[in-house]
């Protein structure tokens, strides 16, 4: 499956009517929201409201109980990390997920040979491959983790691992990468520092759209062209900041529902 | 007709043996997630010991009536040989999986020395216990009394185990570590004691299952490696960390011993292993378990 | 399970110099051991042997365990079948020539691996590790109990092969310490080189990936099943290679090959090496031929000695020789 390439009309990906149940248990229902090109779109609730579900079914972990999920116009219900990751939307997590004993470099090479299907022929070298090679040091500058890339995994700081988590989606070359909660675990002081670095880099990797789930409010007014905010599996908002921090009714769905609950 | 009941209570019988080893297992990876390949060693202790129990009561003159409660007996105090065990796996609880692995292996290999050491290399067997008591009639076919007994005997342990885990409070501790060791830690348990403990038991369940079985079949080296996987077996087929499951799983694979040694007996290990593949490709999560790891 | 790959990975600082080591070190063992029958008696010979049909065997079994992170307690399944299919041609079909033998072995061994593989690498840990378990157990049961095909418990002959087409027409121990060695010994360098390819290849890499942290491998698109039954295939090459090896110097195929107790054998000698290291599974199948040699001589016992090294191994140990001088190594070197 060669990816399409993006064009403006076409949304990046898009949900329509996407419900998910499991059993008895509603966690969505009738989810519509669309990304285009360029937007960087915050997935905002409290917890509960369904984000994860939402992102699982989006990134093909899950099937909708009905309705459809599409990638550049194709069906990607259920296709799986391998298969997402070659049609091009890859995805970082919330919880730091590295690979302990290998190196920065030979994390992103992983990435980069997925992507380049070298990893069919078991007697190719890994060290003479220069495009490889060359790809991985382009993705660790556009991150920052240049300096870092002959460390192994397990010995980065707490930030440089997310960065690194965050580098092997890039790696990927995605139009569109998902992140969850990518400042999460991260001090308030670094927590922009990551998201400008984030912003830049995908503009420098080009990436065309990002999706972020994300609790802290300030980051989501600053970053984002669109919220799209979920409650108790429903969509409750899909607009631009100003509209919704005007808003106080949305905020406090958003923030302080936990007393209504 | 008479040769299925046969069949039947013989793989009942068989099965009654190897639910005991299968809820040792369970018990033992429900709680510590430890899966113990030296399971199978500690039935063959058993076995063994056994042996020699009997073979001792029988010089000091004890009525025969009795074997049957001092082979439990005798295993009980085998059974806890695993508390040095357990000291060692210790070392290893949080580390890799393949470690536990390693290490119970190295004890396979250090058991089956010591067998052969202690009881030498041929099979040995036992004869009498049968004799002593005797045969009944069940359902119309003649059945050794001592089959039923330990039928019997098995469930109630079953019941002892379920009654213990449900309703005492040790009990209540034990599942709690099992469900979250550190939660329960935070809560005051001494999470090494439950470990202790309920690897005792777990051992426990399996040298008393290997004593109980020896009237019936002999203690041998190879006891132990045939049962890992028998015992693997039945905790695929059950689902791995459910009771219930150890229950209806050793079912299944005692009565398809039975069937496969009255009808073709070279292939009574090979069915055992052929029904652990045939459950793993149509139904890998086993009948009462979680999904498969 | 990050605590297992810090344990057994080499230390960071050593990864450079790791490059030259990996190879470097079993290529040099190989040059002591061409260089052996000039100052060494027959019986020390005839000892090498064994330990270069267990090399080859365990640079497939590490392919496995030290960069997959698969452990197979089934692994002499195909040094069975590496060893029958040599007894079925020398013997039953007359066919003599080594190089047909190793190549049929090596497909055969593949073959089986495959549909074996295909069900097993679905697993991980406990699951894989028991459901190896039977399947060897399932093998060995086989040869020892269908006696009209396979000889049951008295075993298979192997008959001398033809080496290039040659027949040799000396002695037992001639050929054996003499044309076989040098033979089994440029077959090593030729194995260890294309496995020191595989590993530092970008296939190398995701099976390392798979090991680490096997769910984020996924989402970066390796394909994990693909990637494990290929692994699992082609340590069954190197198993069966190995296998033909062990036979042709023994002279006999017997079942005992499968049974559990070698396949455990054959994890002793990765771990007393050194899962984490490339040439230290080949030091470690030679520290235990060697050791086991020892501790037969001085006690009948000796599986009670090897189970409670294994058990001092993985307690004290776990890196193995090679894997804990590396570490010593990486410690001066920081130092320095």
């Amino acid at each position: 499956m060669q990816p399409q390439p993006v064009t403006a009309n076409v949304p990046l990906f898009e949900t329509i009517n996407v419900s998910k149940a499991f059993g008895g248990f509603k966690a969505l229902s009738d989810i519509s929201f669309s990304v285009r090109a360029d937007e960087f779109v915050s997935i905002v609730g409290p917890n509960g409201a369904g984000k994860t579900t939402l992102v699982n079914v989006v990134t093909g972990l899950l099937r909708p109980t009905s309705g459809e999920v599409r990638f550049l116009g194709r069906d990607i219900s259920g296709v799986g990390p391998v298969e997402l990751a070659r049609l091009g939307m890859s995805r970082a997590f919330q919880l730091v997920n590295i690979f302990p004993a290998l190196t920065v470099r030979e994390t992103l090479a992983v990435a980069i040979a997925s992507r380049l299907r070298r990893a069919s022929n078991p007697f190719r070298s890994l060290k003479r491959d220069g495009v490889l090679q060359a790809d991985a040091e382009r993705v660790a500058d556009v991150l920052g983790l240049r300096s870092k890339l002959d460390k192994v995994a397990s010995t980065l700081s707490q930030g440089e691992k997310k960065l690194l988590d965050i580098a092997s989606a890039f790696a990927l070359n995605p139009a569109v990468i998902l992140l969850d909660e990518p400042t999460s675990g991260v001090s308030t002081a670094d927590k922009h520092v990551i998201m400008e670095v984030l912003v830049e880099a995908a503009r420098a990797a080009g990436i065309r759209a990002i999706v972020q789930v994300e609790h802290d409010m300030d980051l989501v007014e600053r970053y984002s062209h669109r919220i799209v905010a979920l409650q108790g599996g429903s969509l409750l908002a899909d607009m631009a900041p100003r509209a919704f921090f005007a808003d106080p009714a949305m905020i406090a769905a958003v923030v302080g529902t936990r007393a209504k609950l | 007709m008479t040769e299925l009941l046969d069949v039947i209570l013989g793989g009942t019988f068989h099965a009654a043996v190897l639910f005991l080893v299968a809820a040792g297992l369970q018990l033992v990876f429900g709680v510590q997630k430890i899966v113990n390949l030296a399971c199978g060693s500690f039935y063959a202790l058993g076995a063994y010991f056994g042996i020699t129990a009997v073979g001792a009561a029988i010089k000091l003159g004890m009525p025969p009536a009795l074997f049957l409660p001092l082979l439990v007996v005798a295993g009980l105090l085998v059974g806890l040989v695993g508390l040095p065990i357990e000291r060692v796996l210790r070392t290893v609880y949080r580390r890799d999986e393949s470690y536990q692995l390693l290490i119970t292996f190295g004890f396979l290999l250090m058991f089956q020395d010591t067998f052969r050491y202690l009881w030498g290399a041929t099979p040995r067997t036992m004869d009498n216990v049968y004799l002593a008591y005797g045969t009944a009639h069940f359902l119309g076919i003649r059945v050794p009394t001592y089959n039923l007994l330990v039928i019997a005997a098995s469930l109630a342990i079953a019941a002892i185990l379920g009654l213990f885990l449900e309703r005492t409070r040790t009990g209540r501790i034990v599942r709690a570590t099992a469900e979250n060791r550190d939660m329960a830690e935070g809560l005051g348990v001494n999470a090494s004691k439950v470990f202790a403990l309920v690897f005792t038991v777990g051992c426990m369940l399996g040298t008393v299952g290997g004593a109980l079985v020896v009237p019936s079949s002999a203690a041998s080296l190879d006891m132990a490696v045939d049962l890992v996987v028998e015992s693997f077996a039945v905790v695929v087929i059950g689902g791995l960390g459910s009771m219930r499951g150890a229950l209806v799983g050793a079912l299944i694979v005692g009565l398809m011993r039975a069937l496969a040694i009255s009808l073709m007996p070279e292939m009574e290990m090979l069915s055992v292993y052929l029904v652990v593949v045939a459950v793993l490709i149509l139904r890998p999560a086993g009948l009462f378990g979680k999904a498969a790891v | 399970m990050s605590h297992s790959s810090i344990e057994i990975a080499p230390p960071a600082t050593l990864r450079r110099t790791m490059s030259l080591n990996g190879i470097g070190v079993l290529l040099a063992l190989i040059v002591v051991m061409a260089l052996l029958p000039f100052v060494a008696s027959p019986y020390v010979l005839l000892l090498m042997l064994p330990f270069v049909g267990y090399g080859i065997a365990l640079l497939g079994f590490n392919l496995l365990f030290g960069t997959t992170g698969l452990l197979s307690f089934g692994h002499a399944l195909f040094l069975g079948v590496g060893a029958y299919t040599a007894a079925v041609f020398t013997s039953k079909l007359s066919i003599l020539s080594f190089e047909i033998i190793l190549v049929v072995s090596a497909l055969l061994s593949g073959l089986i691996a495959l549909l074996i593989g295909a069900l097993c690498v679905r697993y991980t840990k406990i699951f894989f590790g028991m459901l190896t378990l039977a399947f060897g157990m399932l093998f060995h049961s086989f040869l020892y109990k269908f006696y009209a095909v396979t000889g049951g418990d008295q075993g298979m002959r192997v008959l001398r092969p033809l080496l290039l087409g040659m027949e040799w027409r000396g002695g037992k121990t001639a050929f054996l310490t003499g044309p076989f060695y040098y033979y089994t010994l440029v077959l090593f360098a030729g194995m260890g080189l294309a496995m020191w390819r595989i590993t530092q290849s970008p296939f190398g890499l995701h099976l390392r990936a798979i090991r680490e942290n096997a769910g984020k491998a996924a989402y970066v698109g390796v394909e994990i099943f693909r990637m494990r039954l290929s692994a699992f295939v082609i340590s069954a090459i190197y198993g069966g290679i190995g296998g033909v090896i062990l036979a042709v110097t023994t002279g006999l195929a017997d079942p005992e090959l499968a049974y559990w107790t070698h396949s455990g054998n054959l994890v002793f000698m990765a771990v007393l090496g050194g899962s984490g290291t490339f040439a230290g599974p080949a030091i470690g199948a030679l520290a235990f031929v060697m050791l086991q040699d020892f501790v037969m001589a001085i006690t009948q016992y000796w599986r009670f000695v090897m189970g409670g090294i294994l058990v001092l191994l993985v307690v004290f140990m776990p890196r193995g020789l090679a894997g804990t001088v590396e570490l010593l190594l990486s410690r001066r070197g920081r130092e320095a």
